[in-house]
């Protein structure tokens, strides 16, 4: 069975391969001039003195020259990649087989039909695993310079560091198994599953994402109103990292930085609870489902 | 698979009142019949007959709804190794999986089955001219049809079930792939049921018959038996049904004669006979098409009415 697995999804993993290794060409390349303007302008030495404020035209060059190329452009495709990647992967998986008659082949050879799924669930989702974990070290590796001036709290790199990007990887895929089964052409799972995949994605990162715990407060006296300083460090605590939630007067709300694992954890947790969920509906109804035809 | 020839009482597949529903709908109902070891069955009916339905539930793709399926004494339960193991099946259009070779389709049997027969395999599209290292989507549909057959064949099961195996072919291939479906036949350790919704294709080749339509079986048996108990009237058109031997199963009226085609014994017919009347064999043809032909029970859901009841064929299975 790991043989069979391996043959009909081998295309994917070599696709899937060859889209990590065009996102590591692009890193190297844009992370070389980064890391070489970074240490150019001695932004190293100026954050780790004083969080940057002491060297405000450096970093608003360094700033102005990376961040568009880097959070624009690259948050809107990375946003849907993922589930991209897991729709492509996952709604053939059954739906192929229904779609040109071959599951009469793979369910009557000698392997129950919910071992053949096992297996190939197993491996699948082993290889999509491996996959985001290797996108997350390289765009964490690309970002570290732009990590440094805002923290990881902000969308553009809190979505692809830590978990939550493989994540997002494996519930895209979960759906689209699952709408696989059900609609038993792939091109229209791979819709079903996408949409509602973004529908939740975006839901949860603007509207839960701030409140998965309970920020802390603080007072603050801001002069000439309070907003983002220099960069992404909030003038309101002063440190880069945190996230600003609210100002309501001269309270600021915000979610330290120090949070940014626990909340990975949580949105990850999230992601892969929706997955499991999927998945172990497809296993239900496969082992359940009596007729294939029409 | 030896230990299944050293009994022959012991039938090749046998369903006791199978049945399945889809929704409020049945597909197949009340579907009691047996396929001895060694024969070569025929399933024949009209396309939405229950066929598929039936074949499925035999090689365990699909759960009864009610009854069971066992082959070779031992009950199946849908969808187990144990089950899937017993059967070979070759199913409608023989799909494959097109970007594989025919050497990686192998390596999939192989990998799917614990008793795969990778000698015989090869050895067989060897003999047929079909290259290891082809693309299953470059082959012909005749090639495609033989690729299908073997792996059924390599995966060493004593039951071989084939749904509509030759419908998509041209005649030459048709012709080649029974021919060759008969070679593997002449191994008599090989149990075969064969669907089909065209009776010519079979005839030549079938020793046993299963008549399917409506969701119930109209006639099963032995080839030879049913056609010794069965012979095409013509008498008079006034004839009524009950002045002639037997159990009138299908009439045609023409202007002068009507043709009958009875089940009815010799002794029957010789009692009964009149003189002016003809009495021919019939063909396994004719045979069907007077079974299929037969009023159908009112709605699938009911049970079938008692003329309609497979009352001789489970005379001529428990024989």
């Amino acid at each position: 069975m790991i043989w069979v697995s391996w043959r009909q999804h081998r295309g994917q993993a070599i696709g899937c391969l060859a889209l990590l290794a065009a996102l590591a060409v692009y890193a190297v390349i844009e992370s070389t001039s980064m890391r070489t303007a970074f240490s150019h302008d001695g932004l190293a030495a100026c954050l780790a003195r004083s969080q940057g404020t002491a060297c405000p035209a450096g970093v608003t060059a360094f700033m102005n020259e990376f961040s568009s190329a880097v959070n624009i452009a690259f948050w809107s495709v990375a946003l849907i990649v993922p589930g991209l990647i897991g729709v492509l992967v996952g709604a053939p998986l059954i739906a192929r087989e229904l779609e040109f008659g071959t599951w009469r082949l793979a369910w009557s050879q000698t392997v129950p039909r919910s071992r053949w799924l096992a297996v190939k669930l197993a491996l699948v989702t082993g290889g999509l695993i491996v996959l985001g974990a290797a996108m997350t070290a390289v765009i964490t590796w690309y970002r570290a310079p732009m990590d440094q001036l805002t923290g990881h709290f902000q969308h553009n790199s809190y979505d692809f560091e830590g978990l939550v990007l493989t994540a997002y990887i494996l519930c895209a895929f979960g759906f689209a198994v699952l709408a696989g089964l059900l609609i038993r052409r792939s091109v229209p799972a791979m819709i079903a599953a996408f949409v509602p995949w973004l529908a939740i994605r975006l839901i949860v990162e603007f509207v839960f994402r701030d409140h998965f715990l309970a920020p802390l407060t603080a007072k603050i006296n801001c002069t000439h109103g309070c907003g983002m300083g220099i960069g992404f460090v909030p003038q309101a605590t002063g440190r880069i990292g945190d996230l600003v939630v609210n100002i309501n007067g001269n309270i600021v709300s915000y979610q330290p930085a120090d949070r940014f694992w626990t909340f990975q954890f949580i949105e990850a947790g999230i992601f892969v609870a929706l997955a499991a969920a999927a998945l172990g509906a497809t296993i239900w109804l496969l082992h359940r489902r009596a007729t294939w035809t029409t | 698979m030896t230990q299944h020839d050293a009994d022959a009482s012991v039938p090749a597949l046998r369903t006791d009142r199978l049945g399945r529903r889809y929704g409020k709908v049945w597909g197949l109902r009340d579907c009691t019949l047996e396929v001895p070891a060694g024969a070569v069955a025929a399933l024949v009916g009209p396309n939405g007959a229950g066929k598929t339905t039936l074949l499925e539930m035999i090689i365990g793709l699909l759960e009864p709804t009610e009854g069971q399926v066992s082959v070779f004494g031992e009950t199946s339960r849908a969808d187990t190794a144990e089950a899937l193991a017993r059967v070979g099946y070759v199913a409608q259009d023989h799909p494959l999986y097109r970007d594989f070779t025919v050497a990686d389709m192998f390596h999939l049997g192989r990998a799917m089955n614990p008793s795969w027969d990778q000698e015989l395999a090869e050895a067989r599209v060897d003999t047929l001219g079909i290259p290891l290292q082809r693309k299953v989507k470059r082959l012909s549909g005749g090639q495609q049809a033989q690729v299908s057959l073997t792996m059924a064949l390599a995966k060493r099961a004593p039951l071989l079930v084939l749904d509509e195996p030759v419908s998509s072919l041209d005649p030459v291939a048709r012709l080649e792939f029974m021919r060759d479906v008969m070679a593997s036949a002449a191994d008599a350790t090989l149990t075969f049921l064969i669907s089909s919704h065209v009776v010519s294709e079979l005839e030549r080749f079938c020793d046993w018959l299963i008549v399917l339509s409506h969701g119930h079986v109209q006639l099963a048996g032995s080839a030879d038996d049913l056609l010794d108990a069965h012979r095409l009237l013509t008498v008079p058109r006034a004839t009524p049904d009950a002045e002639l031997p037997g159990t009138a199963i299908h009439r045609a009226d023409s202007d002068r004669h009507s043709t009958v085609l009875v089940r009815a014994g010799a002794d029957q017919l010789a009692a009964q006979g009149h003189a002016g009347w003809q009495a021919d064999p019939v063909s396994f043809e004719q045979l069907v098409m007077a079974y299929l032909q037969r009023q159908a029970p009112a709605t699938d859901n009911d049970p079938p009415p008692a003329a309609a009841r497979p009352g001789p064929s489970t005379k001529a299975v428990t024989r």
